[in-house]
């Protein structure tokens, strides 16, 4: 997100600039890609959460087992002959929910703490720049995980802790483009008018400043998504019996002789939604900058 | 002289927010060991017979005044005395440093893995803008960033341990037992780097002084080599000192899949049983390292690019 | 004039791929030569083609761009189509470029003994020491004092002034035999111009030289002959002192008038209306049409730069200065 310093270059400034970094996602069609995907979680979640799943936590050891498409099953079976299919649904309100609500929860504390420093005086500022540095130098899923171990286990436990681990990114990224953005001419031409600072935050920074916001969420959620299954790969996360996609992946370490399938449609659920929403950030940024380009 | 005068000032820098980092620490872990029940039940584990229970609540006095408490607890930590292991009995912060060896070598592994497919893969990404296998492995490597590295390591598990029996894939049994942990941790690391490298020479490339730089007659490979990747590498150096960190989560994961001895894996196993002295050793010593290593990036990196070096003077 | 020039460009066209699939022209059809110990200001808005000119005598059209047609010959070797390791040999031997602005175009990581020697091993054989000696001299020569301390200096440590003059002594250092420079002045405060073009007239003199400039006034003060280009095309050429006592192209003609004198009294300045075309624009019709006081019918098809058989040329239907008979034709 750094701000990339051009010399104007004669040859340069000639040519319709050469794209950076031509993206996996570049295109609307990548990003497009994302949303479905990331659409088709949502509604499999909400479908979940209204009718559970009968068929994620009641097995048959007779069927244990089953490869993908054996004798109709779909993904196949547990060591407990599960259906691995519902299952990953019943996963999806502790995987995806978690993920979502620490997302939101880094993303408020964090633009808050953004905008704090970035329209406080020095001795602020500077505290928060010190905070959030400090909490960025230590590793988050250490702090995490021995936080876990005194709150306990649990949905709320573990959006919190990861949240509170991770608002730090997202202060940083808000404060450094709210500096840029308040150095902008038409805010400088809003302050040189008389404009207040709180009119100008709310009708200037903070609409400028929506594709960032977006962008951060879009990574944030895959963070927090592949930290809260990590958690619960490490067998701190979410409660033990809880089918999330962390859980599977831990449970599937024994199996990984009989039934790598058990390992598998964890890890592809895992690694889709995290791809889904890399696709939707990159997208949303690519987009951003070519505006922006077109506006200099 | 200007050494010294860089070192210390980072050392300043740095050396505050390791200040603030462990007084945070330790008074979060504090107050939640208070509020998360009867601490000498948590620091005694479960199912702990009562005796035991009452000899911690006396040993860390914890019928005292919290403010006592408090400040008692905050005097041990600065004397380094983080109680003993719940089991075992061993001195926390001895059993903590007995197993600093172990991740370094998994960190340092890890960081030539990293090294050798950033560096060549970012440069070959960043000087062909125009090559049309680029866009193939660019999507390669955007979708290996969406794969978190405990899958990578399951899934090099299952490959070379599992189905091929090449390797073995518990513990630290000698350079053959190296392979697997080392390539997962690099793959937490590694496709950002080479993402961060690629963009780094490409940015380069562009800049004004290659095109003097050709104007001079240099070869490609002069270009690349003795004019973009000193400047692309540069900032690619700055990141592991950030990355560190990252890495460092990375490696209780890694460890953890490979029972690697070192304080990742104690960690986790510490938290599984209760074991609090040695969860509050290890997060000490982890921090600690992080800031040794993020200083120590910090010196080198002011003093081998130029124009931080002005900077100092 | 000697019998071969040491840079001869003819009839050279450059391409960039456009957005729907064709190519837009930004250099179209631009001859130029330059003998030895002459000075050819090249003149033009910025846009107009004259960077890439340059870029394209170095072998250096950045991509996607491409030479379409034509021909650069150096020392009379044909340099369209050369080998890379060829053309490699010839940039910052034969031929040497100074660069717009030397804040960026030094390495910032680099020493300026280390950029020099670099340039002078890849061209010659000779000791690392030797290289060294010979970056050295290169700097003293071009007016750097200290110069022995300045070899272990990083660019940034330089000001301006200095640093353009490192960025000289770089593209001098194996005595080249032609000298490119894009707008040498341009990013350096006005005290420093005059310093600077005074070093640049010595040592594009001892060679050949193309001067590439936006500011008439700059390539009055240094060059033999000037070379007005417009939308990728040369609109006028001739001796400096004929072309700017007597501009035949309206063109020309604004450009003068544009710049502030202060030697002579004159009214007003007068900017030329309208802006520079996109080089995507048409080239059926005259470029200059639409911003032409002169424009008449004619002018809907393109001229030629047609030669007066006294040294200059012009592209115009209707030169100014020539009999109004002439102009009607």
């Amino acid at each position: 997100m750094t701000a990339q310093t051009e010399s104007p270059a004669p040859v340069r400034s000639l040519l319709p600039r050469l794209r950076i970094w031509p993206r996996a996602g570049s295109g609307n069609g990548m990003t497009i890609v994302g949303m479905v995907i990331v659409l088709c979680f949502a509604i499999a979640t909400i479908g979940v959460l209204i009718w559970p799943p009968a068929e994620a936590y009641t097995g048959n050891l007779m069927e244990r087992w089953k490869a993908p498409l054996e004798d109709g099953s779909v993904l196949g079976t547990d060591q407990l002959g599960r259906s691995l299919l519902w299952r990953v649904a019943a996963g999806m309100p502790w995987s995806l929910g978690i993920a979502f609500t620490a997302a939101v929860i880094a993303m408020t504390l964090g633009t808050a703490a953004g905008l704090l420093a970035a329209w406080s005086p020095g001795p602020i500022r500077r505290i928060v720049q010190h905070l959030v540095d400090t909490v960025i130098a230590f590793p988050s899923l250490v702090l995490a995980v021995t936080v876990i171990a005194l709150l306990g286990r649990g949905f709320w436990p573990l959006a919190a802790t990861l949240g509170l681990a991770t608002w730090p990114i997202a202060a940083r990224v808000v404060y450094a483009e709210a500096m840029s953005i308040s150095k902008r001419d038409y805010v400088m031409a809003a302050r040189l008018a008389g404009v207040g600072s709180t009119t100008i935050l709310i009708t200037h920074v903070l609409p400028a400043l929506r594709p960032t916001l977006l962008v951060m969420f879009a990574f944030t959620f895959a963070d927090m998504l592949i930290a809260e299954s990590a958690l619960s790969f490490l067998g701190i996360g979410v409660p033990l019996t809880a089918p999330s996609w962390g859980n599977m992946l831990s449970e599937s370490r024994e199996y990984l002789v009989e039934a790598p399938q058990q390992m598998l449609v964890p890890a592809t659920a895992i690694v889709l939604a995290v791809v889904a929403f890399n696709l939707i950030g990159d997208g949303v940024a690519a987009k951003a900058r070519s505006r922006s380009r077109a506006v200099e | 002289m200007n050494v010294w005068h860089t070192i210390r000032g980072v050392l300043s820098k740095r050396g505050l927010e390791l200040a603030i980092l462990l007084f945070a620490i330790s008074t979060l872990l504090f107050f939640l060991l208070r509020l998360s029940g009867d601490p000498a039940a948590v620091l005694a584990g479960e199912e702990a017979d009562p005796d035991l229970v009452a000899l911690i609540r006396q040993r860390y006095g914890l019928d005292d005044p919290l403010i006592v408490q408090y400040v008692s607890y905050v005097l041990s930590i600065l004397t380094l005395d983080f109680g003993e292991s719940l089991r075992g009995g061993q001195e926390a912060l001895i059993l903590v440093l007995q197993r600093l060896a172990s991740t370094l070598l998994l960190a340092f592994l890890a960081l030539i893995v990293t090294a050798a497919i950033a560096v060549p893969l970012g440069a070959w990404l960043g000087v062909r803008p125009d090559a049309k296998t680029r866009k193939w492995v660019n999507g390669i490597v955007f979708i290996f960033q969406g794969i978190p590295g405990y899958i990578v390591g399951l899934l090099l598990i299952q490959l070379f341990v599992v189905e091929l029996r090449w390797l073995t894939s518990i513990g630290n049994q000698g350079v053959t037992s190296w392979i697997l942990p080392s390539l997962t941790l690099a793959s937490f690391l590694a496709p950002k780097m080479v993402r961060v490298v690629a963009a780094n020479v490409s940015e380069a490339m562009r800049e004004d002084y290659i095109r003097t730089a050709r104007a001079n007659g240099a070869s490609t490979a002069q270009v690349l080599w003795r004019h973009a990747l000193p400047n692309a590498l540069l900032g690619a150096t700055a990141l592991i000192g950030t990355q560190f960190a990252f890495l460092m989560s990375g490696s209780l994961i890694t460890e953890w899949i490979f029972a690697w001895p070192g304080f990742g894996l104690l960690l986790v196993q510490s938290v599984e049983r209760l074991d609090f002295p040695v969860v509050q050793a290890a997060v000490f010593v982890i921090a600690g390292l992080v800031f040794v290593v993020n200083a120590g990036t910090d010196v080198v990196f002011r003093l081998i690019d130029p124009r931080l070096r002005r900077q100092q003077a | 004039m000697a019998d071969t020039a040491l840079l001869q460009i003819e009839d050279l066209k450059i391409g960039f791929p456009a957005r729907d699939g064709g190519e837009v022209t930004i250099v179209d059809g631009v001859s130029l030569s330059v003998n030895h110990g002459e000075i050819v200001g090249l003149v033009g808005e910025s846009g107009s083609g004259k960077s890439m000119l340059a870029l394209a005598s170095m072998g250096l059209v950045p991509r996607p761009g491409r030479i379409t047609a034509g021909s650069v010959k150096l020392l009379g070797e044909e340099t369209v189509g050369l080998p890379d390791r060829r053309m490699q040999d010839l940039r910052g031997g034969t031929i040497g470029m100074v660069f717009q602005d030397p804040m960026t175009g030094l390495n910032p990581v680099r020493t300026i003994g280390s950029l020099l020697s670099e340039s002078v091993r890849r061209h010659q054989r000779v000791s690392r020491d030797r290289a060294l000696e010979i970056a050295e001299a290169a700097l003293t020569s071009v007016g750097i004092p200290a110069a022995h301390e300045r070899l272990s200096v990083y660019p940034h440590q330089l000001s301006g002034g200095l640093r353009q003059r490192a960025m000289i002594a770089l593209a001098l250092v194996n005595d080249p035999a032609v000298i490119i420079a894009d707008e040498p002045t341009t990013a350096l405060d006005t005290t420093i111009q005059a310093q600077i073009l005074d070093l640049l007239r010595a040592k594009l003199v001892a060679a050949g030289g193309i001067l590439i400039t936006h500011d008439l006034g700059v390539a009055a003060e240094i060059c033999d002959r000037l070379a007005v280009i417009y939308h990728g095309r040369l609109v006028e050429t001739g001796p400096t002192a004929d072309l700017l006592a007597a501009p035949r192209h309206p063109y020309t003609e604004g450009l003068l008038r544009a710049i502030p004198r202060f030697d002579r009294h004159r009214p007003r300045l007068v900017p030329i209306p309208g802006q520079p075309p996109a080089p995507s624009m048409d080239r059926g019709a005259c470029s200059f049409r639409p911003r032409c006081d002169y424009a008449m019918d004619a002018c809907a098809k393109a001229p030629a730069l047609t030669p007066d058989g006294a040294g200059r040329s012009v592209a115009c239907w209707a030169p100014i200065g020539a009999p109004v008979l002439e102009r009607r034709a």
